[in-house]
């Protein structure tokens, strides 16, 4: 990781400054934040096509408290980003791993519990429309832990200042955007429609 | 780079609230209402927006950050 970060400096102090890369890969960011707009879109598409005015009965508390602990996570996530705009590194060092576990609970909670339910991936166009959707969503969820945690690295390595400090934004916008996802999917899945059960 | 911080954290942390109180009014329409979609849906776009506007400082693209 050292390395590519090394590189990727020499690359950058040749080419181009800091602010100048910064520029344009914020750009590419949410250009791909963007496309992702049509992959989640689709997949609301399909639970309002299939499920229309229905749900199943899913456990409410359950989804309340994963929703908590997303949001949550988001504040910390913004409070890191706040922190090392302003140099104070130990601060946005803790709260990155915070946020980071607070995905991990999240996973637990959807992944871990949710998906030990009642509801299997069998059970017709509600299994399977809420698997895909929450399957895909926790992937995101992981691969965003993952991405804090390299980042939560790399300052621990010193890699990033007040002025430098990409990585964290660019680990900060994909979380929050994760986090945008589910405020849409929270209700889709667990408040619009009358409850089946299964 | 003090006061800064300070107007940071405050301002997240009003987001967050607001996040929360949005969250929380969520539940009660879908509570109260025999069909709560567009509701939900008008709510869940507000909070994406707070969301884009304050954590994920969408403005950035256009307008360059200060910095320190």
């Amino acid at each position: 990781m050292s390395a590519i970060a090394d590189t990727v400096h020499e690359h950058r102090t040749h080419e181009e400054s800091y602010e100048e890369g910064t520029k344009r890969n914020r750009l590419g960011l949410w250009l791909f934040c963007f496309s992702e707009i049509f992959l989640f879109g689709a997949l609301l598409a399909a639970r309002f096509y299939l499920w229309g005015n229905t749900r199943p009965a899913l456990d409410q508390t359950l989804g309340l408290i994963t929703t908590s602990v997303l949001l949550i996570s988001s504040f910390f996530m913004a409070w890191s980003e706040s922190a090392i705009s302003s140099d104070d590194r130990k601060t946005s060092m803790r709260s990155l791993l915070i946020t980071a576990g607070l995905g991990i609970l999240f996973l637990v909670g959807v992944v871990g519990l949710e998906w030990g339910g009642e509801l299997r991936p069998t059970d017709g166009v509600y299994g399977a429309i809420f698997y895909i959707m929450t399957g895909i969503h926790a992937l995101h969820v992981l691969s965003g832990v993952i991405l804090i945690l390299i980042n939560w690295n790399l300052m621990r390595k010193d890699h990033y200042s007040a002025e430098e400090h990409w990585g964290i934004e660019a680990a900060a916008v994909y979380w929050h955007y994760v986090d945008v996802v589910w405020v849409f999917f929270y209700p889709a899945l667990y408040l619009i429609g009358q409850p089946v059960h299964l | 780079m003090e006061n800064r911080k300070k107007a940071d954290y405050r301002r997240n942390f009003y987001v967050f609230i607001a996040l929360a109180v949005l969250t929380l009014v969520e539940i009660i329409i879908a509570i109260n209402l025999a069909n709560p979609a567009v509701p939900l849906l008008i709510i869940a776009l507000i909070k994406a927006g707070l969301i884009a506007q304050f954590f994920m400082h969408i403005y950035r693209l256009w307008r360059e950050e200060e910095h320190g």
